[in-house]
């Protein structure tokens, strides 16, 4: 049996559990099964209702009928598939091994702890994998450099934009602008420059979001899935400003 | 390419007075921020700089090649690099400190603008209709050399876009014949290993990956490619 303190201390880390997950781009159903598992792992049961911007947990202990509620907002991090799958294998290993709280704990705020990757890596690995997608595209090999070097100058201004706290849609318009701007030079060229142009902006396409919509849609979390469709839809609306504002001014029209 | 090089001529039997007066200035505001780095010296060198890249932006792209397809593109991004300066005057982003560490290289650098002409002269070309110091990629080899010799706080949006318009003149060497630009883009390969060097140097935290040695050998790794890709173009230029 469980006392009131102690439930409050399960809720309190389930929900900075969960909100992490869900912050950190895992769709909702996951999360659910991750903190009902941690929940039994402790010996309570857990309810989860996930919002865009919040999660309610309930952690129930079924033998003394008591029940603790928290509410958590869900903070904004950075998209990590590494932190992800430490996180859910968290859960395994808590309840395979049964492990206490204290313990889960400790292993959570050394998982949270590892290092990030450098900005600058980060940078030269977007160039890079923004320049394949002008090469799987068809781009020849000087569109494909063009598409590298412009798209290293849009994600440092979203970099320093993110940095500075500027608005989120403003950052993409600006990326957006930036990058396909700098990647239109290939129009000077005799080079694929409709892949170049077309492919500069890849980068920012949020994927994530899409990908986690369609799931929380198909796994019955609907308003979860479509709120994030919405939002993958405002940052493509986003681009696409970013995107016509380079063709009307280098080619006068968005054809 | 007839367009290209009947611009430059007209650009440069228009605006010469105006370019030696350009190139005066900035010889002497480069000497004077080795020997009185002041802060007021280095605001007019900012200020230099500002003006360097609107000039580019609109005497050269909007005025002298207007003919030429896309110059109002490339008039807008020298304005950009014109604003950038202008934005680091107002924040004071740019310290201009001395390193010490790249000094010959930069000299070398600083070189390269009077290297474009004499090139040009050596191809037995003959003036008005050759490259001048005050030409884009002149502009870019003496900021990159400038930004070298004072590199302990320099803007990565300036190395980025610099590198950007070395790619572009690596590719007029191929599209348009025109083998000048290939000094500019193989002096881009060394400026950009010593930028991000010095950048990961100064801004590398212990509580991110990968490690320093690791960064510092990709970034050795991404720039040996990049030398072997300029250096093959080169001999292709020289054996054909």
């Amino acid at each position: 049996m469980k006392t009131a303190a102690e439930l409050k201390e399960i809720a309190q880390f389930i929900a900075e559990y969960a909100t992490r997950l869900m912050g950190s781009g895992v769709h909702t159903s996951r999360v659910v099964r991750n903190s009902k598992r941690l929940g039994e792992a402790l010996g309570v049961r857990v309810i989860v209702s996930a919002f865009q911007k919040v999660v309610t947990f309930s952690v129930c202990d079924d033998d003394s009928g008591e029940v603790y509620s928290e509410v958590a907002d869900i903070p904004p991090l950075p998209i990590s598939f590494e932190l992800n799958a430490e996180l859910s294998a968290l859960s395994w290993e808590a309840y395979d091994r049964q492990m206490p709280l204290p313990e889960i704990r400790a292993r959570y705020a050394e998982i949270v702890a590892r290092p990030r990757l450098d900005p600058i890596f980060t940078l030269i690995l977007v160039g890079l994998a923004n320049a394949s997608f002008c090469r799987l595209f068809g781009g020849d090999w000087f569109a494909v450099s063009i598409v590298f070097t412009a798209t290293l100058l849009g994600f440092f201004l979203r970099q320093r934009m993110q940095a500075r706290g500027f608005n989120h849609y403003v950052i993409f318009i600006a990326s957006s602008f930036a990058a396909s701007m700098y990647a239109s030079v290939a129009l000077m060229f005799d080079t694929t420059s409709e892949v170049a142009l077309a492919t500069s902006v890849l980068y920012l396409i949020p994927g994530v979001p899409l990908i986690n919509g369609v799931i929380d849609i198909v796994e019955g979390h609907v308003l979860n899935g479509i709120a994030r469709l919405t939002s993958a839809l405002m940052l493509i609306i986003c681009i696409a400003i970013g995107l016509s504002c380079t063709l009307m001014i280098v080619k006068n029209g968005l054809l | 390419m007839a367009v290209f090089w009947q611009t430059i001529a007209g650009y440069n039997a228009a605006t010469w007075p105006l370019q030696a007066l350009l190139v005066v200035a900035g010889i002497v505001l480069t000497t004077l921020l080795y020997r009185r780095p002041s802060p007021r010296v280095k605001v007019a060198m900012k200020v230099y700089l500002a003006l360097l890249n609107g000039w580019i932006a609109v005497a050269y792209y909007l005025r002298a090649c207007a003919e030429r397809p896309y110059s109002e593109v490339m008039a807008l991004f020298w304005g950009v690099m014109a604003a950038v300066w202008i934005y680091d005057i107002a924040v004071d982003y740019t310290t201009f400190e001395r390193t010490r560490k790249h000094d010959r290289i930069a000299f070398v650098f600083y070189l390269m603008p009077f290297v474009y002409p004499l090139f040009s002269l050596l191809r037995g070309l003959e003036f008005p209709m050759v490259t001048s110091p005050v030409m884009p990629c002149s502009v870019a080899v003496f900021t990159i050399g400038l930004l070298l010799s004072f590199s302990k706080r320099v803007n990565l949006f300036v190395i980025l876009f610099l590198c950007h318009w070395a790619l572009v003149g690596f590719s007029k060497v191929y599209f348009f014949g025109i083998p000048e630009d290939l000094l500019l883009a193989s002096a881009s390969v060394p400026a950009l290993y010593l930028f991000f060097k010095e950048y990961i140097d100064l801004n590398f935290h212990r509580d991110t990956k990968p490690d320093l040695r690791v960064m510092n050998f990709l970034l050795a790794a991404m720039c040996a490619a990049l030398g072997v890709f300029f250096s093959v173009t080169i001999w292709q230029q020289f054996i054909g």
